[in-house]
């Protein structure tokens, strides 16, 4: 009895070792932004150091750090809610009216994400040019098409699991179609909702190229913000800058999965694999 | 005709005797449609119309550089591309890196998953799990910065460690030999939690009943390998080995932050080429010919994706 505890306390102790290995560069940033500058260009480095907030402080007074974090907010919150409505409508249709093009419309839009960023983003810039579409409304738009994918398959995906019953019992009890679809069905598939709403927000929040490219005074977010804005007075990386303002955009995604843990299967798999883990 | 049928029929009559126009019209042919209009719009707008243009574009010569205006050349911007011997290296190295990768990833997170498989009691398994998961939800841009932090020459910690064990240091990301490998490590460091979670689905989807009789069977670990867990995981472990590869294959922010493709063009994968080619070069007709094929690239990926998905479904009755 004696061993077998031992032995088990040895393996949890091996588990928690890998995933702390896994978040050591995390932690090591982690401390760069309670370090002053000199003890982050410190040689050899300094793993014990006296911390300071000032770095954080410093973040938060420069003048683009806040308006770049409310417009990560802003269009990551505003398009994925938007992409989730019209994917709602649309996979409650494909799922309970039959078309024969249903497969080949999921495959097509599926494949959408699957491109890489910069193939798309040629065209999408010269038709943003001609429309003048590079300010917010045209980020917004392109950031819902770029979670609509995702959101279309997991929820078509859920509500394939509704049985088709709960529609019936309800039309036979005199329920129009949308009373179905937004009290019937709408609450069994929460557990779609919130994992499309998550990853969605968390693919959008990190999303750089197309705002780097597209991106305006009133789009740019934090990404971008780290990209170009990383250089100091000196020509060198603002390192202490870098830690603090990376520190802070890596939170949102960190308690996102700790809260919906449950949830992180079908949301790195685009809603096709399910379970939990 | 059973009596439920019957009464269905008659309160469905009913409902009909007393509709409203908007009744009507939930129950008129347009609606299903008018539910899919919403997605057909933005699908329309923002895939459709730019892929045709996309795809138009690349048989004309037009570049943002000359003032000469678009002119018709058929195919001669597809020849261009077979005969660039640029872009067959940087498709060759994507290529190595997409592989090298996702066979690195695999591996360790099967093995990694196999060790997590009897994690579930664990004291502080969601805080365990949510520091081995957050590599691959850390903002790209992000992790190519901090991780140039840590390979810098003089005051990265990489180099503190390096210099202890071989007394001298590496200059990783500028290095030839070692910038490759670098970023590769780094793409390793991120996707390798994701094969683990992938790995803990498919061990998550062999039925108990099967398990337990293995156990019952006194099968040895290889045989309850190759016949339990085997065929009923190889699905969701394809799955995460396709995902991986298409993720790999479209890896830009990475190397864009690390390296920009250096030193040379070391790291430079096709992603990253084919932005250099659309917006510093501006050639817009050359480079959308270029997204095309690796359109074409993306969509044979899904399709193998979708098929697997789809045999798994049909084995499985899922």
């Amino acid at each position: 009895m004696q061993s077998t505890r031992a032995r088990t306390t040895v393996y949890y102790l091996i588990l928690w070792l890998v995933a702390i290995l896994f978040f050591l560069p995390v932690f090591w940033i982690l401390m760069a932004s309670f370090k002053t500058p000199n003890d982050i260009l410190a040689v050899p480095p300094k793993f014990i150091f006296q911390p300071t907030l000032s770095n954080i402080l410093d973040m938060l007074s420069r003048p683009n750090t806040v308006p770049y974090f409310i417009n990560s907010l802003y269009l990551s919150i505003t398009s994925v809610s938007l992409a989730i409505v019209v994917s709602f409508l649309a996979a409650y249709a494909l799922s309970r009216y039959k078309f024969r093009a249903t497969n080949f419309l999921m495959f097509l839009i599926l494949s959408t994400r699957m491109v890489p960023a910069a193939a798309f983003v040629v065209p999408i810039f010269q038709m943003f040019n001609a429309f003048q579409w590079r300010n917010q409304f045209g980020v917004l738009m392109l950031y819902t098409m770029f979670s609509i994918p995702f959101s279309l398959w997991i929820l078509k995906g859920f509500i394939d699991g509704v049985s088709t019953r709960y529609d019936e019992t309800g039309f036979v009890n005199g329920a129009s179609r949308l009373h179905v679809m937004f009290r019937v069905v709408l609450p069994q598939v929460r557990p779609g909702l919130i994992a499309a709403f998550i990853f969605n927000l968390i693919f959008v929040w990190n999303e750089f190229l197309l705002n780097f490219i597209l991106g305006g005074p009133g789009t740019q977010m934090i990404p971008y913000a780290l990209a170009v804005g990383l250089v100091s007075a000196g020509g060198n990386i603002d390192w202490a800058f870098v830690a603090s303002l990376s520190t802070g955009y890596v939170l949102l995604p960190t308690i996102m999965i700790f809260l919906f843990q449950k949830y992180l299967l079908v949301g790195m798999t685009f809603g096709t694999v399910r379970g939990e883990v | 005709m059973s009596t439920a049928n019957i009464a269905q029929q008659g309160e469905q009559g009913i409902a009909r005797s007393r509709r409203s126009p908007l009744r009507a019209f939930e129950e008129s042919r347009l609606f299903p449609l008018a539910l899919l209009l919403p997605i057909l719009l933005f699908f329309v707008a923002l895939n459709v119309i730019p892929t045709i243009w996309m795809i138009g574009m690349s048989f004309y010569s037009y570049s943002l550089m000359s003032p000469a205006p678009p002119s018709f050349i058929a195919i001669d911007n597809y020849v261009k591309i077979y005969n660039d011997a640029d872009l067959w290296s940087a498709f060759s190295r994507t290529f190595v890196f997409v592989v090298l990768a996702v066979g690195i990833e695999t591996v360790l997170g099967v093995l990694l998953g196999f060790l997590f498989w009897g994690s579930a009691n664990m004291p502080g398994r969601r805080v365990a799990l949510t520091l081995l998961f957050v590599p691959m939800v850390v903002t790209p841009v992000a992790s190519g910065l901090f991780w140039r932090l840590i390979y810098e020459p003089t005051f990265g910690v990489a180099n503190y460690f390096v210099q202890l064990l071989t007394g001298s240091k590496i200059d990783f990301l500028t290095n030839v030999n070692w910038a490759f490998g670098a970023v590769l490590f780094v793409d390793i460091w991120m996707w390798t939690p994701f094969m683990i979670l992938m790995t803990l689905a498919a061990l998550g989807s062999v039925p108990k009943a099967e398990l337990e009789a293995a156990e019952v069977d006194r099968l040895s670990i290889w045989q309850r390998l190759w016949h339990v867990i085997w065929p009923h995981g190889k699905f969701i472990l394809m799955l995460g080995v396709l995902l991986r590869t298409i993720d790999a294959y479209k890896t830009t922010d990475l190397v864009f932050l690390m390296t920009n493709g250096g030193p040379g063009n070391i790291t430079e994968l096709i992603g990253l080429k084919l932005y250099r080619y659309a917006f510093a070069s501006l050639n817009i007709g050359f480079s959308s010919a270029l997204a095309v094929i690796l359109l074409l690239i993306a969509i044979s990926f899904t399709s193998i994706y979708l098929w697997v998905l789809n045999l798994r479904r049909y084995r499985e009755g899922a």
